[in-house]
């Protein structure tokens, strides 16, 4: 299929129209999102308005839709570089260029793996993260995590932490999906070229790499816990393991190793949904009251369990 | 068309606004001892859960209302304990931190985990920890919908095909957002409805059965299952030369008994960031080799 049939196809974009595009974009990048060809249907949905504005005949606009319509899957904010850059390319086609099926479905197929894995790292993996990290924080989990509040039927919550996060997660990926779509169009294919060759991206990734390990050593350290309620008899007291041997070493060090050991599990290809059956089990029988009376909260005496809830407990004067 | 655009702007704008004065209004008000859910209330949570999921909002659904955190409030928000309910969306989300869904494959499902979840665990009265064990089967039952959405809406996709052959753009773009919209409400609205309206008696009566020991064990697995979680999104970003920065997070949150901010960690990220990448640079290939492949892709295809 060669470009355009002459005079019933052409004419200039506007600014307005590249936006609309966007706005259908943003809107229903996953609205028929499916197994056989993913964001394929938004793609061509996106298209339309300028499909609409730059072809007139009806096998142009045929074919158009046609050419849109096939597999396509991305990270839908960052990966809008590639809309931008299509529709670039449709206006120039339109216009008479030479650009043919395959060069628009190469740049499609060729960016669209590559700009899912960054945009991943960087909406999914970097951004959202840490705001929700923000969120969670602001909305007092951080103090129950903590050990701070023993009493968990007064803790109460804060709603901030919700809206602080939908602001902000909101605001940010909206502006970087606008962002990338409009300068895709604007600076055409040699945008996506100039950049990943510039190595701005490549600090970019990195940076958000540093962010990101920071990050979630924090979130680690103040959401995963788990203490050791059992203690161990030395001579005439009771040696907690957890207050007296572990904090001393290193506080958080079960929790640590629990992250660890995941990653490790999650590396060697073990399914997560295993790992998680596998933790409650563990929670579920480190928890059964083999030695006395299963304790409701942090303030009781421990020692009956293996492993205690909520924070670490003291455990009750030898008998005799 | 400059002023439809201005409409859509409008349209946000009064919306979000909304959205902000709600809750200070409710916040005012004494939460209720006791939460039930009535039909109109399990009308807006089945709503809630299909906006998670559906295009709507700007596409900010899959930021905002998927995630439990926002799922908690909202629910919180329906039921009368918008405080409590930001409290448990939040310990639901624990374990979805690292959540990424990539290629069309998710491993679990946050939002109705988050819809339902919360849901539950406020009729029912549980605390945080509990709330977050019972919604760890709820999220591995959210694949199900997931599959049946991502087979299904391929029909839509073959009716696309024929309309495009036919040249007609309308048909083709309301196919996208009005055709799969249908199937998605079904799929997504019934379910969570059906849930929060029947469901709640049921796991009030569960939690009431349980002897104290089980729900310990609940509340202890809460504690561990935030580390898969985080695991997963570690499989992206702990690699290479960067790693050193996740035991220097873990170490600065331990050494401060765990009352630091999350915003200085992220200022100092952020300080870190820069550095590395001024002295060090970005030689770590393991970060970069997404970067890298996009290059070569982009050398391919002679751009």
């Amino acid at each position: 299929m060669t470009a355009s049939t002459g005079q019933t196809s052409g004419g200039k974009l506007e600014r307005s129209d590249v936006i609309r595009s966007w706005i259908l974009w943003t809107f229903f990048s996953h609205a028929s999102y499916n197994y056989e060809r993913l964001q394929g249907g938004a793609f061509v949905h996106a298209m339309t308005p300028i499909i609409k504005k730059l072809y007139r005949s009806p096998e142009d606009v045929k074919a158009a839709l046609k050419r849109h319509l096939v597999f396509f899957n991305t990270e839908p904010n960052i990966g809008g570089v590639i809309h931008g850059s299509v529709i670039a390319m449709e206006e120039q086609r339109a216009n008479g260029a030479d650009i043919d099926d395959d060069a628009i479905n190469s740049v499609k197929s060729g960016l669209m793996g590559p700009l899912a894995g960054i945009g991943d790292t960087i909406s999914q993996g970097t951004i959202t993260p840490i705001l929700l990290a923000l969120g969670i924080g602001i909305a007092g989990l951080s103090s129950v995590a903590a050990g701070a509040t023993p009493d968990l039927g007064s803790l109460t919550g804060n709603p901030l932490g919700a809206l602080v996060y939908i602001v902000l997660e909101s605001a940010a990926i909206l502006a970087i999906g606008y962002v990338m779509y409009t300068q895709g169009y604007y600076r055409g294919r040699t945008f996506v070229t100039d950049i990943l060759r510039s190595g701005v991206l490549d600090r970019i990734i990195t940076g958000a790499s540093v962010l990101g390990n920071l990050v979630l050593g924090a979130l680690a350290a103040t959401f995963v816990s788990m203490y050791i309620a059992v203690p161990i008899r030395v001579g005439a007291t009771n040696l907690n393991v957890q207050t007296d041997i572990l904090d001393k070493i290193f506080p958080g060090l079960l929790g640590l190793g629990l992250v660890l050991l995941t990653w490790w599990l999650l590396r060697r290809g073990w399914n997560p949904i295993t790992i998680l059956v596998i933790y409650i089990v563990v929670a579920l029988v480190g928890s059964f009251p083999f030695f006395g009376p299963a304790p409701n909260f942090v303030t009781d005496a421990c020692g009956s369990a293996i492993l205690q809830p909520y924070g670490p407990c003291s455990p009750p004067a030898p008998a005799g | 068309m400059r002023r439809r655009l201005i409409r859509y702007v409008g349209a946000s704008m009064v919306v979000g606004g909304l959205l902000a004065f709600v809750p200070a209004s409710v916040l005012a008000a004494d939460a209720p001892a006791k939460i039930t859910v009535n039909l109109f209330q399990a009308v807006l949570i089945g709503l809630g859960y299909y906006l998670a999921q559906g295009p709507w909002l700007f596409g900010m659904g899959f930021f905002t209302l998927y995630r439990p955190l926002v799922a908690g409030f909202v629910v919180g928000l329906i039921l009368g304990d918008p405080a409590k309910g930001t409290l448990i969306g939040a310990a639901i989300n624990l374990i979805y931190l690292g959540f990424i869904s990539a290629g069309g494959s998710i491993p679990g499902d946050p939002a109705l985990a988050g819809w339902v979840g919360t849901t539950l665990a406020l009729a029912g009265g549980l605390d945080y920890a509990q709330a977050l064990a019972l919604a760890v089967p709820i999220g591995l039952l959210g694949t199900v919908i997931w599959n049946f959405r991502m087979t299904g809406t391929a029909l839509v996709i073959h009716y696309m095909d024929r309309k495009a052959e036919e040249g007609n753009l309308g048909e083709v773009a309301r196919a996208n957002w009005l055709y799969s919209q249908v199937y998605l409400f079904v799929l997504t609205f019934v379910p969570v409805f059906l849930a929060a309206n029947f469901g709640t008696q049921f796991v009030v009566d569960i939690i009431n059965a349980l002897p104290i020991w089980v729900l310990n064990g609940l509340a202890v697995a809460g504690g561990m299952l935030a580390a898969i979680g985080i695991a997963m999104n570690m499989r992206f970003i702990f690699r290479g030369a960067v790693i050193p920065y996740f035991f220097l997070g873990y170490t600065l949150v331990v050494a401060s008994n765990r009352s630091i901010s999350i915003v200085v960690i992220g200022v100092v990220g952020l300080v870190l960031a820069y550095l590395h990448v001024y002295f060090v640079g970005t030689r770590d290939r393991g970060s970069a080799a997404a970067v890298t492949s996009a290059t070569q892709a982009a050398a391919r295809e002679g751009m």
